[in-house]
């Protein structure tokens, strides 16, 4: 068994096998699949609570990897941010000397979230300018909720 | 409408996200359909020459109970049980239920037909290059169940 406090590593060694084997392409064939096949709590949390269920979801999961966050809801503006101001993730495969990080492991998040969320009529933006101090932003907003004229 | 706020610093929580063995599986799922089963057999040997190169000198200077070590720290870090007997250059690992099944089971994750691969290969792989072998002697892919004997390879 790999334990689940050994997964870290072994994603990020997944990433890799697969750009190896089939480039890319196939790297992002992969968080398209996983968002589609793994994802499921997410969606239906937020399809039941609205912005709500980022919230709900998101105060479950980073606690239990024990991240260092900020979390902050907005509902009457329809919004959701996760501060992370310390990836547990990537702080992890940063710390560890004799395996080399996927290039662009913090690229994942990005593609395995938008896809659950935009159909569900929430935009995302992710804020990876300093994923390579284990820091990133990402900000979930209603559609529904956006000031007139603001972009979409 | 709530507004709310969470701080969390990393000392405040264990760190311990069983969901990531149901997204382990989706990943060997995906493997197997895009590449084929010797495919995820070659990332498991891969992740593991790489990742568990320590584990792997530790096994070559200590012998067999550094592999003990290892499966008693991480079952118990996961809260199952396991039976780990070491008799000179044998050791038998008993493993009653994987916990990594066991709680896919119980969230209704799919847990794909070769996540015994994980068990298995895994094992075989740690051996490599060292004077062990591993051989899955049993497995039960409802609740993961397995026996695994190392021993040194003969000459």
């Amino acid at each position: 068994m790999i334990p689940c406090t050994d997964f870290i590593p072994a994603y990020s060694e997944l990433f890799k096998f697969i750009e190896d084997r089939g480039g890319r392409k196939a790297v992002v064939e992969f968080w398209e699949y996983l968002s589609d096949n793994f994802l499921h709590n997410l969606r239906s949390l937020v399809e039941e609570h609205g912005i709500r269920g980022c919230w709900l979801y998101w105060s479950h999961t980073l606690n239990e990897e024990a991240a260092d966050f900020t979390l902050e809801l907005d509902e009457e503006q329809g919004e959701f941010r996760i501060i992370m101001h310390n990836c547990p993730s990537k702080g992890m495969l940063m710390g560890c000397d004799h395996i080399e990080p996927y290039h662009d492991y913090c690229g994942h998040c990005d593609v395995l979230y938008r896809r659950v969320l935009r159909p569900l009529g929430f935009e995302c933006t992710c804020d990876m300018s300093e994923c390579d101090r284990a820091r990133c932003e990402f900000l979930v907003k209603d559609i529904r909720k956006s000031a007139p004229g603001e972009k979409r | 409408m709530a507004r709310e706020v969470m701080r969390r610093r990393h000392s405040e929580n264990a760190y311990l996200h069983r969901d990531f063995h149901g997204a382990l599986s989706v990943g060997i799922d995906y493997l197997d359909q895009r590449f084929g089963p010797e495919a995820v057999r070659d990332y498991l040997r891969q992740f593991t020459n790489a990742y568990y190169a320590p584990l792997k000198r530790e096994l070559l200077a200590r012998g067999l109970v550094a592999l003990k070590e290892h499966f008693e720290s991480i079952y118990r870090r996961e809260g199952s049980e396991v039976e780990a007997r070491l008799n000179g250059d044998e050791l038998v690992l008993e493993v009653k239920v994987c916990p990594a099944v066991r709680h896919m089971r119980e969230h209704g994750y799919p847990v794909t037909g070769l996540f015994m691969e994980t068990t298995r290969t895994v094992n075989e792989a740690l051996c490599e290059g060292t004077p062990y072998q591993a051989e899955l002697v049993e497995y039960e892919g409802e609740s993961g169940r397995s026996v695994t004997r190392f021993s040194r390879r003969q000459p």
